[in-house]
């Protein structure tokens, strides 16, 4: 493995972790709105949070294209504000991944509020607690496990991405090439070595990851 | 007399279910028990009063506060309404240590005195050994006791308990519930405590509100309630063991004569409506007196031959049934069933006081 | 009586004959940038003969990948000799049929609202952020425009804007959206878009050499009606619409 080769993997973890940190605030407050309030039109949210499962990821990254390109609605709007570009930059592929990761921590997090019991916030509230409060102090600490095991899941899944990101964000070597990216590109140019080191490479990540999530599973049995 | 702490007039109705009203509740300074039956709607009319549940109209007040009040769409959240609420199996935050569950509502005052107003409520408790524990660690009898805990430090106005001794077994319930009311004494917060049994209501309640069917229909002193119920309903969820229709047949003196099948009973009149005909005539186990032989000091105006039908211990009383033209039931110490000799087919005389006989007019 | 059912059968026979050879269907594995062209030219051929044609248009890096891969393919038309080259030394085309049929031009555009851009150095400029280039190592157009850069000694100021694309058309795209603001395409493929303008034009001598490899594949599953496609492309027909879309026709085969 060559220098150029680690520092794509540095990328791919760097752009991984960027995307976890953009979905954690929507993400918990999705959850918790789903697990916690019923309100008219909520089918809808669900349908619409868990759509960038079922949809080929390509698709999401041509709904992404049509937002964020330089003559969309946002992207558009992003340039001539703030000569901030999306498309064919890191901050694309950090777009595609939290896109695609958000569902998969949104269910897992959702599953996890709706196994604490509401007596307890609703017990926190009469000792005076704000609902910031309540969240923080009781809900998150009791739904941690599955709360860090959505966050586990959106990781993997981020670093597996590959259909959105290379619509959004195209292949560009040392700024847009995640590891996915890389494999697939080095098939194509024959460079079957190569293509076999980042899969070694993305499979060890891969295993830690979930290694890592089932133990701490494991010791709060 | 001291005016009420806490006045509630409102009605929730569950969709698809039962429906709840809290008629003109007026609950003062002490301990109030809310009696009744499972599902009787106990706890919801609890969970309205502490802002857990919101009725759909009515109005609740404690004091010059108006915590609910639907015409003019005012709703206190529990937050603002200073309550201490303990639930059937505590509550406890799992994830918390004793020491931390207790200090959850004291967030407004300095560390230090945070850290010695808990040390000082979990010894008053007897539990300050358990500070650093958490709740899976400690018996039933001493979560209880962190959930009062947690629930007074704060020093709430009013303090809401639920089932408070559900989870716990016989034994551990009978020891702990003089020391309750000890506790509950102690800190003089009006305390508005729901049960199911009868015992609980009598050790700890000096009032009483019954409520069936999810509404309340008499509120009073707790033994005056259980001795003399309002309606049938209330006998029954009293538990009163004997209740008989019978017949008012003359009333002088402010006595009335009662005919109950072919025997004739002499009841207080008080309180009776004129021209009621029919009637409920409701009396106490424990109000039955039982002897082999008349002695001629006995005062009771109620003097009947009875057979005993069967004796069935119960711990360490012993229930008589008996037939003396309409079934009767008494409640003897072992011993005193012993003196008498009774069992199945002996001949008895009992002897009930005029005023334990309590008569209920036919409610049509 | 053996006459005419002997006439019947042989009649019989040479339709089904007929019909077999009628229902040919060719894959053809062609460069991206020859799609406008080679779908009207098939679509005259169709109608023609009979034969039906399908085709796989992709970079030819991508065809060849494809066709090593065992992918069922009967001809193959790709914009570089050298991918060419790469399949005839694995065995895997049919020698004796390869010929350089086309050539074409390189053309730098831009997006009608980029800034207009006068010669390749003015790549350089801050004003142009991207620039869209087929991927190197699989598009030919992406490896002539490296090529030409790397002459004009441009190719470290322009690299790190670069986008790879996976085909010239996908260069194209992205131009024609906006998203870069310059891209590197074949002439012909500029024609037939009215999206783009084209800024500069690489005059020949100084463009690398383009050309159009076609051959018939080894493992061809229609080598006959193969061979009749391929003779049809170099015929006065062919060519009259390869030059009405821009391209440069060989008139010499590949010195092979």
């Amino acid at each position: 493995m060559s220098s150029a080769e680690w520092q794509l993997v540095g990328f791919s973890l760097r752009v991984a972790v960027a995307s976890l940190l953009l979905l954690l605030p929507p993400g918990l407050a999705l959850a918790w709105w789903l697990a916690r309030k019923e309100w008219r039109g909520k089918a809808l949210v669900e349908t619409l949070v868990s759509l960038p499962l079922v949809l080929p990821p390509v698709v999401t990254g041509l709904v992404l294209l049509q937002l964020f390109g330089r003559r969309r609605p946002v992207g558009g709007w992003l340039h001539s504000a703030f000569h901030y570009d999306v498309v064919f930059t890191w901050r694309a592929v950090v777009l595609a991944l939290t896109t695609m990761s958000l569902p998969l921590f949104v269910r897992a997090a959702r599953t996890a509020f709706e196994e604490v019991d509401v007596k307890f916030e609703q017990l926190a509230r009469t000792l005076g607690a704000g609902e910031w409060r309540v969240f923080f102090t009781i809900t998150l600490p009791l739904a941690k496990r599955g709360v860090l095991a959505g966050t586990l899941l959106a990781f993997a899944r981020a670093l597996g991405e590959f259909g959105a990101t290379i619509m959004v964000a195209g292949n560009i070597p040392g700024r847009t090439t995640t590891l996915s990216v890389a494999i697939y590109q080095a098939v194509e140019n024959g460079e079957d070595a190569h293509a076999w080191a980042l899969a070694g490479v993305s499979a060890v990540i891969a295993f830690a990851a979930v290694f890592v999530s089932e133990q701490l599973q494991r010791r709060h049995r | 007399m001291k005016g009420p702490i806490l006045t509630a007039n409102f009605q929730k109705q569950f969709p698809g279910g039962p429906k709840i009203v809290a008629k003109d509740l007026r609950i003062g300074g002490g301990i109030t028990v809310l009696f009744g039956a499972s599902g009787s709607g106990k706890t919801t009319i609890l969970r309205c009063l502490a802002g857990l549940e919101r009725p759909q109209m009515g109005t609740i007040a404690f004091g010059q506060e108006s915590w609910f009040d639907s015409a003019r769409k005012v709703f206190q959240p529990p937050k603002k309404r200073r309550v201490g609420f303990v639930v059937q199996d505590y509550g406890l935050f799992p994830h918390l240590s004793v020491a931390r569950n207790v200090s959850y509502g004291l967030q407004e005052l300095p560390a230090a005195e945070r850290a010695s107003r808990v040390t000082e409520i979990l010894r008053w408790l007897g539990v300050e050994d358990f500070e650093h524990r958490l709740p899976s660690e400690l018996s039933g009898g001493q979560q209880q006791r962190v959930a009062l805990a947690r629930a007074v430090a704060c020093r709430p106005k009013l303090l809401l308990l639920d089932e408070p001794f559900a989870a716990l077994d016989l034994p551990t319930r009978s020891r702990l519930r003089g020391e309750l009311r000890q506790l509950l004494r102690q800190l003089g917060i009006p305390t508005i405590l729901v049960t199911h049994d009868r015992l609980e209501a009598l050790a700890l309640g000096d009032e009483v509100v019954v409520l069936h069917d999810g509404l309340n229909v008499q509120h009073g002193v707790v033994h005056e309630v259980f001795n003399r119920p309002v309606s049938l309903a209330v006998a029954e969820i009293a538990a009163v063991e004997t209740i008989q229709p019978g017949r008012v047949l003359s009333t002088q003196d402010g006595l009335a004569t009662v005919a109950v099948g072919e025997v004739r009973l002499v009841a207080l009149a008080v309180n009776l409506p004129p021209e009621t005909s029919d009637v409920y005539v409701c009396i106490r186990a424990e109000d039955v007196s039982l002897m082999r032989v008349e002695k001629l000091e006995s005062s009771p105006r109620n003097r009947l031959a009875a057979t005993v039908r069967a004796v069935a211990r119960e711990g360490p009383l012993v229930r008589v049934s008996l037939d003396c033209g309409f079934p009767l039931t008494a409640l003897l110490t072992e011993s005193g069933r012993a003196e008498l000799a009774l069992c199945e087919g002996t001949e008895v005389l009992v002897l009930i006081k005029a005023p334990q006989v309590h008569l209920i007019p036919f409610q049509r | 009586m053996n006459n005419p059912s002997s006439k019947l059968l042989a009649t019989i026979v040479a339709m089904a004959a007929g019909l077999g050879l009628q229902a040919a269907e060719i894959n053809v594995f062609a460069a991206a940038s020859l799609t406008d062209a080679l779908k009207q030219i098939a679509a005259d051929y169709e109608r023609s003969s009979g034969d039906k044609i399908a085709f796989n248009f992709a970079a030819s890096g991508t065809l060849s990948r494809q066709i090593e891969a065992g992918a069922p393919a009967d001809v193959f038309f790709a914009a570089d000799e050298t991918k060419a080259d790469a399949l005839e030394k694995k065995g895997l085309l049919v020698s004796g049929t390869r010929k350089s049929l086309l050539g074409n031009s390189l053309v730098i555009i831009t997006s009608v609202e980029a800034a207009a851009i006068h010669s390749p150095a003015e790549l350089t400029n801050a004003a142009i952020q991207h620039v869209a280039l087929g991927e190197v190592q699989t598009v030919p157009c992406g490896t002539y425009a490296k090529a030409y850069l790397e002459k004009r000694q441009l190719w470290a100021a322009v690299e790190t804007k670069v986008v790879p694309c996976a085909s010239v058309r996908a260069v194209l795209a992205a131009v024609e959206s906006g998203n870069v603001d310059a891209g590197f395409v074949y002439k012909t493929d500029a024609a037939v878009s009215k999206k783009v303008k084209v800024a500069y034009e690489i005059p020949a001598e100084e463009a690398p050499k383009i050309s159009y490899p076609l051959a018939l594949l080894k493992d061809a599953p229609q080598p006959e009606a193969a061979r009749k496609f391929m003779a049809y492309l170099d015929s006065d027909a062919a060519t009259a619409v390869f030059k009405q879309f821009g391209f440069i026709v060989l008139t010499a085969p590949a010195d092979k």
